[in-house]
């Protein structure tokens, strides 16, 4: 850990000397960079000039620190503390900041900076509130086999409230609760996982000794928190439990709050994208730029179906028909198959799930949208592609060509009734021309006919 | 019909001018582009309902040449969704003269079929009329009888739909900018973003712009099925506008309706 009151930055990023070696991420990359003017990413521009966003980055770590550490001692010892006892090594820990820092989009130069920061990360207060939710968020976060340094990071923060993990229970977890809004106000973090329920008031889900409301727990909790992040589809956007017709008006965190929500969507989502997103409001100070649903640019600017590494068999022609078919097993597109890659947003293909080393298109499945608003509703059938979904159109279950194919054969009736009528009526016309006997027969036949065919 | 035929001698046959060079360019173009659409369009939709199998699974010569190769020589795709894409662009131009000519044509511009327009609605419904019992066939002159115009206007606002979600599908590959600039997907999204609220997200914007296509198919053949039927019935040639520009007329026109 460099110590970093340093102001005039391009001059003094060459001369500070590694003497701190012992500390737990003193940087191999800075001695490295010897070109400081960078271009900082137009996505998240907090200045104009790169010694100045060095600098306000610095001085806003160094004040973190300041405020949850006791001196630069007790900083590279939660670094061994949190990483020995998850046996990740240092390398294995540099290794990962520097793929985070890139994955954020900035220089190498952040390297170390992403480390520090995920070092104070650790110790940020933080809430993490459950709703209507299956937890699958917290098992994928807490549970994996070889966690990355981004669970290990989720798994040491300091969590002052979250059900599944903590150690104190009814009274005394809402007290729990309660103090830290009070303590840290304006500053802890507070993720949210799982849809809240509006219906009867927010009576569909009560939590805690005192049978508080979701609705009243989340509004209480964000109105003081330093940055809100929705995390899952469900806490997102309403996920499974605002599917249709949704009974419970379940509905995402960004509308039972006025205040900005960072949404970090997916089913479960990437540990990688919440940390980061952690990470780069701890650099920063504020939260990174959104796209319209509210999602961090830096995760969810790439659609799946242009970063997919089927994109050749696609535009080949070449399709997965069956499940474990020839086309499968040689990895074909699988369009054919459902895949829902063409109209979802996210970094699966980049960052991967299962210690960041699959997702879905790679294991043979195709995406289900899961990063997408209302996803249950509008990327159904999983498993078969967008034309086959039903129309959503009031009193018609169909599909659009069901549909249309039904239309056109209306109109192909109509028309050919319409031909028969126009021959049938000229004969008439030519052989009688009593105008007494047409208008009776006119009229039947009008009545008939205006009903099928009033193109 | 028999009263007009019996009470004008077919020596009151007069030639009519309806569709300009430009207009009819603008018909056949959009036909061409229209008839591409829908074939590209329901091979990216299936892409097996065309040539049901792929290269490496061919089992016949036929869907062996069509799909020979690598995959890297195949991009069947890749060549149906360009052709979709420059289709796309004809489809824009043409709608744009269609509706600058629509009020600026010196000859014959659409609006008129519409003003005034109380008395355009009434002459609509005669002609509705007429379809169904063959009788007062309403006058057609210069301009387009109402009931078209109305028909045609209505296809156009068709088109622009399909232009909008079209083109809310294909900005969704871009990130941002493009070989040409920001401005191009910035005015993509501008102008088409609001189908995502409208049609329920991009799957919705995609069974939208598959489910108008159908509506084009039926139009489709609609019009040329009552171009059909006029040729016939009333003897006039309409069937010729597209091609030759004219058409004749039985019915005693006033000078401005003719030329
Ligand atoms: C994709 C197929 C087609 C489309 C989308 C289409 C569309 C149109 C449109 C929009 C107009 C109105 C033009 C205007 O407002 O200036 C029109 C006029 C016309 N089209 Fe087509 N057309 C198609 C195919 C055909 C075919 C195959 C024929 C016959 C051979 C045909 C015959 C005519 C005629 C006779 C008119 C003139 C109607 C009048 O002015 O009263 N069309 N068509
Ligand atoms: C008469 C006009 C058109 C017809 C009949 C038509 C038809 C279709 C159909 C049937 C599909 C497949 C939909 C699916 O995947 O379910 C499609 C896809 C598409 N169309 Fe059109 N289209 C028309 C005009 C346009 C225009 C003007 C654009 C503008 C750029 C456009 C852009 C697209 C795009 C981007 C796709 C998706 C391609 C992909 O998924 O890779 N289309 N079209
Ligand atoms: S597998 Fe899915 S995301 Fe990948 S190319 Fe095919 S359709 Fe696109
Ligand atoms: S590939 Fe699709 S379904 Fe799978 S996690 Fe990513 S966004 Fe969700």
């Amino acid at each position: 850990m460099r110590k970093s009151n340093e102001k005039d930055k391009s001059a003094k990023e060459k001369e500070i000397k590694n003497n701190d070696d012992d500390s737990f991420c003193s940087d191999e990359h800075n001695n490295r960079i010897d070109d400081t003017t960078f271009k900082w990413d137009p996505l998240r521009n907090i200045a104009d000039d790169p010694d100045e966003v060095l600098n306000i980055i610095d001085s806003h770590l160094t004040n973190l620190e300041k405020e949850y550490f006791n001196g630069q001692k007790d900083i590279d010892e939660n670094f061994n503390k949190v990483f020995s006892a998850s046996s990740v090594s240092r390398r294995e820990f540099i290794q990962w900041t520097a793929l985070l820092t890139s994955a954020l989009m900035l220089p190498t130069i952040f390297a170390p900076r992403v480390a520090r920061a995920a070092n104070i990360l650790t110790r940020t207060p933080f809430i993490w509130l459950d709703m209507s939710d299956c937890m699958g968020n917290t098992e994928a976060f807490l549970r994996t086999a070889h966690p990355t340094p981004a669970e290990i990071i989720l798994n040491y923060v300091s969590v002052d409230y979250m059900e599944s993990i903590m150690v104190p229970a009814g009274y005394q977890a809402e007290a729990r609760r309660d103090g830290t809004i009070k303590k840290y106000k304006g500053k802890y973090i507070l993720v949210v996982e799982g849809a809240i329920p509006t219906a009867m008031n927010g009576k569909f889900l009560t939590i805690g000794a005192k049978g508080k409301t979701g609705l009243e727990i989340t509004k209480a909790t964000a109105k003081n928190a330093g940055v809100i992040i929705a995390v899952g589809n469900c806490a997102s956007y309403g996920g499974i439990p605002a599917a249709h017709p949704n009974p419970t008006g379940s509905v995402g965190l960004s509308s039972v709050t006025d205040r900005q929500v960072i949404n970090i969507p997916a089913c479960p989502a990437n540990p990688v994208n919440l940390v980061g997103t952690l990470v780069e409001y701890l650099l920063v100070g504020k939260s990174p730029m959104l796209d319209s649903l509210g999602r961090p640019l830096w995760a969810y600017s790439g659609r799946l179906h242009d970063n997919c590494y089927r994109r050749g068999h696609f535009e080949a022609g070449e399709y997965v028909k069956h499940w474990g078919d020839d086309g499968a097993k040689k990895q074909y597109c699988l369009y054919m198959m459902g895949c829902k890659g063409p109209f979802t947003w996210n970094n699966c293909t980049v960052a991967q799930y299962n210690q960041d080393m699959s997702f879905p298109m790679r294991a043979g499945h195709g995406c289900i949208g899961c990063s997408e608003p209302a996803f249950w509703d509008r990327m159904t059938p999983f498993e078969k592609p967008n034309a086959d979904a039903k129309i959503f159109m009031p009193a018609v279950e169909a599909t659009a060509d069901e549909f249309g194919v039904a239309l056109f054969g209306a109109a192909g009736v109509g028309v050919a009734a319409h031909a028969i009528y126009t021959g049938v009526k000229k004969r008439k016309n030519n052989k009688d021309k009593d105008k007494d006997k047409d208008k009776e027969k006119e009229k039947d036949k009008d009545d008939k006919l205006n009903s099928g065919d009033n193109k | 019909m028999e009263n007009a035929n019996s009470s004008e001698s077919s020596s009151d046959l007069k030639v009519v001018h309806r569709m300009t060079v430009i207009k009819r360019i603008i018909h056949w173009t959009l036909f061409l582009s229209i008839i591409n659409q829908i074939i590209t369009g329901m091979y990216i939709a299936y892409p097996f309902l065309i040539f049901g199998i792929t290269p490496t699974q061919a089992d016949s010569p036929v869907s062996g040449v069509l799909n020979s190769g690598e995959t890297y020589q195949a991009f069947i795709m890749t060549w149906m969704r360009e052709f979709h894409f420059l289709g796309a662009v004809l489809i824009d131009v043409s709608f744009f003269g269609w509706l600058y000519l629509a009020f600026f044509s010196t000859k014959e511009p659409l609006y008129k079929s519409f003003l005034p327009f109380g008395n355009k609605i009434n002459e609509m419904y005669k002609m509705l009329k007429h379809y169904f019992t063959l009788k007062n066939k309403p006058k057609t002159g210069k301009y387009q009888d109402p009931l078209n115009a109305i028909i045609f206007t209505f296809f156009h606002i068709l088109l622009l739909l399909q232009m909008a979600t079209g083109f809310q599908m294909y900005v969704a590959s871009f990130t941002g900018t493009s070989a040409v600039g920001a401005w191009w997907p910035t005015m993509m999204h501008i102008c088409t973003d609001w189908t995502l609220l409208v049609f329920g997200g991009l799957t919705g914007v995609t069974l939208t712009h598959l489910f108008i296509t159908w509506l084009i198919i039926i139009f489709i053949f609609y019009h040329i099925y009552i171009e059909i039927w006029r040729s016939i019935v009333w003897k006039e040639g309409d069937i010729l506008i597209p091609f030759g520009g004219y058409k004749y007329s039985r019915d005693n026109l006033k000078e401005d309706e003719s030329d």
